[in-house]
Formats: C-alpha cells, structure tokens, sequence
C-alpha cells in the first residue's frame, strides 16, 4: 500500500522550507509576502500529489514557487530589482543547492535545539514539558499554576515559532506571532 | 492570498492542532476538524506544516539525556556537535568529552554583557594571568594583573575632537548605551568614535567591531563610518567589522544601506527598492536580514543566510565564539583577535581539522586542553605563546 500522502508530504516537501524560503526571497522583493507563496506553493504541490506524485520532489516544489512569483509578477506588475525584463532570474533556482540539503541528522537536532532556545522562556518550559517530559496538558498545568487556557495559548506560539525558526531563511514577520501574544493571558478557540 | 490571510490560518492551524492534542477532544471537534481542513487546501498544508513542528519538538528528547529530573535546560545549554568533523570516527568517542566537560562552552557563563554590572567580573584574569604565570619576572606579572583589570572593565570614554571616544583592549567587551536610545556593543580591541547632531547619528568606526541595535529615528539616519565605505540604517540591528579598509556588515533586523563614504548622504532612502532602482544600485547596496556582507575596494560579495546563521557571527556580544564546521586555522585566528598570548599552527594537517563548539572567547587555553586532550594534537606552551602541532 501507498504511503499516506500527508506523511509523504511532510518527508519529501515540507522538509525543504529552508531552501524554499531562501530561494523565494533571494528574487522576491516584498519579503513580507515570502510565507504567502511558499504557503500556496504548498497547496499547489499537495493537489497536484492528489493524483501523482512527483519523482523529484524538491525540485517540482521550487519550480512550482517560481510559477506561482512569474504568475504574480505578471499579475502585479511588480517590479523586482533582480526579475530584469524576464523571467530569467528564476531559471536559477533550482539549480542551486544550498548546504541545508545536506546536513544530518545531527544538524538537524542541533537546529532544532537552536529554534527551541529563541521561544520565549514560558513558551519553553511548556514546550520541555509537554513535549519532552511526556506530561499531558492538564499536567503542565497543575505543574506551572497556569491555566489549561493558557497552557494552549504558550503551545500554539511555541509550535508556530519553532515551525518558523527551524526552517527560516528569511524574515517573514506577517506569519510571526508577536511577542505580546505570549505574555498576554487570553486564550481563543477556532 | 494575503499575509494576514496567512497569518489567520496558521493561527487557526494551530488552535487545532494543540487542540486535538489537548485530552479534551470531542467527536463533534472531530467532524468540525475534518471540514475545515477539506474547505482549503491551505488550511490543510498550513496543518501539516505545524504537526511537523510539533512531532519533530519531541525530538529534542534525545538531547535531555542528561539533564536531571524535570529541570528546564537554560538557552544555550545544549551541547550537541561532535566537535571534530574531519576525524568523525574518532569524535563517536571523543563527542561526550566535547560536549559534557567542556569548559568553554555557553554552560554557565552566558550572561548578556553590560560593562557596568560586569566590572568586577573580568573576563580574562585567570587566562592571563595563567598565560604569564610561569615568567618569575615580577614586572611582567604586575603587568598581567594591570591587562586583567583593565580587561574587566567597560569601554575606555575619552571625550575631545568633536564626539565621545570609546575603545576597548584585547579581550575586552561592552556595551555602550547612546542618548538616542540606540545601544552599540563593542568587541575586543575596538575603537569608536560617536558623534549626535539634529540630521544624523553618526559613528565613525576607528577599528575592531561592533554591534549597533538602532533606535528608530527617520529624521536622523544612522550612519557608521568605516573607511572608505559606510553603513547607513534608520532603525535596525546590524554589526561592521573593520579590517583596514575591508568590512564585513551582518544584518539581522531591518535593512541598511552599504555605499562609498564618499556620496553625498541621502535622507529617509532606506524605504524601499524603489530608491534603488532609482538611483543605480551601482555604488550603494542594500542588506536585508541575514545578510553577510564583505565590503572591499574590489566591491561587495553577500552571503545570504537565515537570521540564525548570521546572529552565530553575533555570538561575541555574549563573550562567546561559535565555530559551525569551520577550519581549526580559522578558528585560531578568531581566539587570537581576543587574546594577548596567541595560539600558533605549526603544521597543516593540523590547520585542516574542522571544527564546531562554542567557547568563551577569552579562554584559549580551556580550548587548547580540549584540543588536546581528545585529538592528534600537541600543544606547547611557550612564553608568549602556545604553539600546535600533529601528535
């Protein structure tokens, strides 16, 4: 049997945000709209794998970015201080490979553990204990004297930061949680 | 679709995901789940992207080993790289060593770096001292013991000449709060000069570097002098180092402006790509961050790296070096910048090691025992010097 597609998706697309962002931003002048594309990126690969999967996966997931920055550049009429009159700049992408798509499991650990130190201290411990020692959210709660509410609020920001730090490339400040989130008390539901 | 719309889904994105693994997760939030993720296929890879984060944070397990009971590891803490590249089958072994008894790591002593509260913590006392304590000439002792106070201490301030003078010794590292609000933090053996009027804040990199966190102030742009080139922000972090007339800017929020000291200064020119265009990106050049640029007369090379990468060239401002797999013959010309007793190579294969780790920055000789003690190299202590070679 097929591997599930959202396993699939995970291993063989997401794994690459590190050098999609850095390609995305190296041509795309508004590095605000970075997580935009990379985002639609994502969806457009993921139908697409609905019916077929691709065989490089990498390298359809870059050229489909770079469809998506042409279709936009047109639309737009942006102008890129690197797009020139053309589209020749972006013939460049997906040949570059950047150091990132080599590093081991040990790198990644590494990273990881990188990311995990720049969430904000509570985000932190929260995530250390959630996550590593195993508690459950009711736990972590009666642990820290916090509510579960908030307990959710401080995993929300910490998983979305991390997502965020471990593969960043480039400021994308539009998808950031702000700090204050963190500190304030409030706790939504979807 | 639109940043904020991004924004929004990730949000949503993760109020189910921590919600689904929260213990209070009906079979109605179940079939709620299931039609948001079928409404868009943004939501769904928005989802996938977060449980990916979530599942891989469980990862940091394999680096808790170690760490007793429940407690909470302080940032900086992990010590997670084999330190030899190069001889990968002999760190298997050697990488516990590096990692646990590793005196110059972050560990214990990474706190931030204000000279005012750090006077009385010098950093370099017991390396120099231990670096001339076998001369018996009780002249060059008291003199040691002058460097380490002096070391200790924050930034010289001379005043005189227009602007207030800072400067720091081998080995030295302070913070220099300005009256604008924005802070420079100066690196070992450094010189600067600051000048503010109503038009412009300006520094005049004499020598060595610095880290500036820039407040924001579009009236007057920030404008640092190095040579024959300068640097220009309006609110933003970025560090110059000075070699000569070479430079090297890193950028890690904001975005500054590179260009001959020689044009004339433009005002509020730091908005957009727009200026760039305009006026022929031929002499100026814009970093964002993440930038790494070196600057020279032949002109301008920018690496583009993550925020992270270019905050590991930052790590100074905590006393600390980091080296990501990088040559021992780098790695030594660093620890020598900070150093009055310099660490020498003495033959290539020692050169070509690779190395990764964080040290404090004034303590080669915690570096040099580690070199030591775990791979084919000799150290031998000299006066004014510590030579390495292959065992």
């Amino acid at each position: 049997m097929e591997e599930p597609l959202d396993s699939w998706f995970k291993r063989e697309i997401l794994s690459h945000e590190a050098i999609l962002m850095s390609s995305i931003s190296r041509v795309w002048p508004r590095q605000h709209e970075v997580a935009d594309i990379r985002q639609e990126a994502y969806a457009r690969v993921y139908e697409a794998a609905c019916q077929v999967r691709p065989q490089a996966p990498k390298a359809f997931l870059l050229v489909t970015a770079q469809h998506l920055m042409a279709d936009r550049i047109r639309r737009e009429r942006i102008v890129s201080i690197r797009a020139g009159g053309d589209n020749e700049f972006l013939n460049v992408l997906v040949d570059e490979l950047s150091p990132e798509q080599r590093v081991g499991a040990h790198q990644e650990l590494a990273r990881l553990a990188r990311a995990f130190d720049r969430l904000s201290e509570k985000c932190r411990e929260v995530i250390w204990l959630r996550r590593v020692k195993g508690m459950s959210q009711r736990e972590v709660a009666e642990r820290l004297g916090l509510t579960e509410k908030t307990i959710e609020k401080h995993l929300r920001t910490g998983t979305r930061r991390l997502a965020h730090y471990m593969r960043e490339n480039a400021l994308t400040p539009g998808v950031l949680p702000k700090r204050h989130e963190e500190e304030s008390d409030e706790a939504g539901s979807p | 679709m639109s940043t904020d719309q991004t924004n929004e889904i990730e949000e949503i994105a993760s109020h189910w995901l921590i919600r689904r693994q929260s213990g209070h997760w009906a079979e109605s939030d179940q079939v709620r789940f299931e039609q948001w993720l079928d409404a868009s296929t943004l939501n769904r890879v928005a989802y996938l992207r977060l449980e990916l984060a979530w599942e891989e944070s469980a990862r940091l397990k394999a680096l808790a080993a170690g760490i007793p009971g429940d407690q909470l590891p302080p940032p900086g803490r992990w010590n997670l790289t084999p330190f030899f590249d190069a001889h990968r089958a002999l760190s298997q072994s050697r990488a516990t060593l590096g990692t646990n008894d590793l005196p110059g790591t972050l560990a214990s002593d990474s706190e931030p770096c204000d000279p005012h509260l750090e006077s009385g913590d010098a950093p370099a006392p017991d390396n120099v001292y231990r670096a001339f304590a076998r001369r018996t000439n009780r002249l060059v002792l008291a003199a040691s013991v002058v460097l380490a106070i002096v070391a200790g201490f924050a930034a010289y301030k001379f005043s005189g000449g227009g602007g207030d003078r800072y400067a720091t010794p081998v080995g030295g590292l302070s913070s220099v709060p300005m009256r604008d609000g924005s802070k420079i933090t100066l690196n070992t053996n450094s010189h600067v000069r600051v000048a503010l009027t109503n038009t412009e804040r300006r520094v005049d990199l004499n020598q060595g570097e610095a880290f500036f966190d820039v407040a924001k102030d579009s009236n007057r742009p920030f404008v640092v002098d190095a040579g024959k080139k300068r640097v220009v922000a309006v609110g933003t972090k970025f560090s110059v180092r000075r070699d000569g007339d070479s430079i090297e800017v890193v950028v890690t929020e904001g975005k500054v402006r590179v260009e001959d000291a020689t044009r004339p200064l433009r005002h509020a020119a730091v908005e957009g790509f727009e200026s760039t265009i305009a006026e022929g990106a031929e002499s100026a050049v814009f970093l964002t961050p993440g930038a790494i640029a070196h600057v020279d007369q032949s002109g301008v090379l920018v690496l583009r790296k993550s925020v992270s990468e270019a905050e590991t060239h930052l790590s100074w401002r905590a006393g600390v070096l980091m080296f990501r797999d990088e040559s021992l013959a780098d790695a030594v010309v660093e620890f020598n910048r900070y150093n009055v007793r310099k660490i020498v190579i003495g033959d290539p294969a020692v050169a070509a090691l690779r190395v990764e780790g964080n040290f404090r920055a004034t303590n080669a000789d915690a570096f040099v025992r580690l070199l030591e003690s775990g791979f084919p190299v000799r150290a031998s202590a000299e006066e004014d010097r510590i030579l390495l070679r292959s065992r």
